[in-house]
This record gives C-alpha cells, sequence and structure tokens, in this order.
C-alpha cells in the first residue's frame, strides 16, 4: 500500500482545481491507499469559516473537506505559514493540524507519492 | 524504472505538454519505461481530435508527438470527470448524452480516475506537468 500525500495549493473557489484534486483523493482512499492532504499557499482558503458557495452556483467546498473522515483520510494538515500570511482562522471543525515548514518536509519525504505538489 | 505522468495543461496555451513529452523522450532514450500518460484538469484537451496547431518557427505539432508516444505502448488516458465537463468525448459518451459529435483522438481512451491511481500504485516514479 503506497503512501499518498496530495497537496492542494490553489483556492477553493474561481477553478475548478481544488475541487478535482480532492476527487482524486477520495478515489485513492478508495483503491486502499493511505492519503494524506496539505492545504499551503491559497489552498488554506479552504478552512475559511461560513463559506456558502451555493451564492456562485457551486458546491461549497468545506463540505467535501468535512467528509474526509467518513473515507478513511484521517492526516489532514494546512500550513500555518500559509494561514497566518493571510489572517485566516482556520474552521477547527474540519480537523486540520497547521503544521511548520519542517514538519511539511517530514511529511513530504515519508510519502511514497506527491499529487499536486507545484503550483 | 517504469514511470506514471500526469499533464494538467491545455495544448498551445500551457506548456505542460511539451515538458512532458521532452520529458518522455529522455525517460525513453535512457531505457526508462512509461505506463501511462494520464490528463487530468485542463490537460483533457490535448485528447481533442481537431487541434490545428498554431503556425511558429518551431512548428511543434502535439498530437504527432502524442500519437509517437503511443505507438511507442505507452497508454494515452483522458480522466473522463474532466473530460467530458469540457465536451472531450468518445463515441459512447457521445452517445450516453446525446452529442452532435464525438472529440476524442483515437489514440485516447476516456478512463475514470481510478486509472490515474493505478497507474501511481503500479509505477516507480510519479512526475506531473502542471498547467
Amino acid at each position: 500500500m503506497k503512501r499518498y500525500l496530495f497537496i492542494v495549493s490553489r483556492p477553493p473557489y474561481g477553478s475548478s482545481f481544488a475541487a478535482e484534486q480532492l476527487e482524486a483523493a477520495l478515489v485513492a482512499a478508495a483503491f486502499d491507499g493511505d492519503v494524506a492532504i496539505l492545504l499551503r499557499d491559497d489552498g488554506v482558503w479552504g478552512l475559511q469559516h461560513h463559506q456558502s458557495a451555493e451564492a456562485i452556483q457551486q458546491p461549497t467546498l468545506t463540505k467535501t473537506l468535512s467528509g474526509l473522515p467518513t473515507y478513511e483520510i484521517e492526516r489532514l494538515f494546512v500550513c500555518a505559514r500559509s494561514l497566518e500570511s493571510r489572517g485566516i482562522e482556520p474552521d477547527q471543525t474540519l480537523g486540520f493540524e497547521a503544521i511548520g515548514y519542517a514538519e511539511q518536509q517530514a511529511l513530504i519525504s515519508s510519502s511514497d507519492v506527491v499529487i499536486g505538489g507545484q503550483r | 524504472m517504469i514511470y506514471a505522468l500526469a499533464v494538467h495543461g491545455a495544448p498551445y496555451s500551457s506548456n505542460a505538454a511539451e515538458h512532458a513529452l521532452g520529458f518522455a523522450d529522455a525517460l525513453l532514450a535512457r531505457g526508462h519505461q512509461i505506463e501511462r500518460v494520464f490528463f487530468f484538469h485542463e490537460g483533457v484537451y490535448q485528447g481533442l481530435n481537431g487541434t490545428v496547431p498554431p503556425q511558429t518557427r518551431y512548428n511543434v505539432n502535439l498530437a504527432q508527438r502524442w500519437q509517437s508516444l503511443r505507438s511507442g505502448g505507452t497508454e494515452l488516458a483522458v480522466c473522463i470527470a474532466s473530460g467530458i465537463k469540457r465536451g472531450v468525448v468518445d463515441e459512447n459518451e457521445q452517445e450516453r448524452y446525446d452529442l452532435p459529435s464525438h472529440t476524442l483522438s483515437n489514440m485516447f481512451e476516456l478512463v475514470g480516475l481510478g486509472q490515474l491511481i493505478s497507474a501511481i500504485a503500479a509505477a516507480d516514479r510519479y512526475v506531473e506537468f502542471p498547467a
């Protein structure tokens, strides 16, 4: 079984990238992979409180994020620096752990495959 | 080694395809194998059957280059979810959604995201080329 790390570095709305990336993560988990997710750069906007994408006729990404543990995706991380530089207080109920660069480096090197590593 | 590649950018706007094809040539020249190239996000447009390359001094014809990779045994797999919403459809999907024509080049195939994961799982290395 491979250890997958999916990195989401694009914002939740404005393009379908983040949603499609999470879709791939769900499929990897369904294939019995050990899946971790790291939100960084503008990907951290996914943890902003009070999102309602119905206003732009899109699915709300926080709903996908909150459903991850039911697909056995439980290793959920967010870049602390990216949150801080954007002034975001993350929605704690989503269960993402804020980590620094050293821990991200360890997370990447302990994964067999990194998907979406580049912007 | 066995490689799986992914392309995320559209032809002649992003350079993802040029980079992926250059990398693929280098891999094959060194004796590596490329099981599958997976086209995801806007990379699905690489699979269109009617692209006309722009006239530039370099005359890059991406479709021809994908064809030669395909002839060497590499599967060219277009993500079905990303593809059909952008109008990249094969004959089956044309029929299913009652569309006026199919648009997928016959060297490509429409597959589920599971094929991306299984290619990665079977490969020694996975390299992606973002938009």
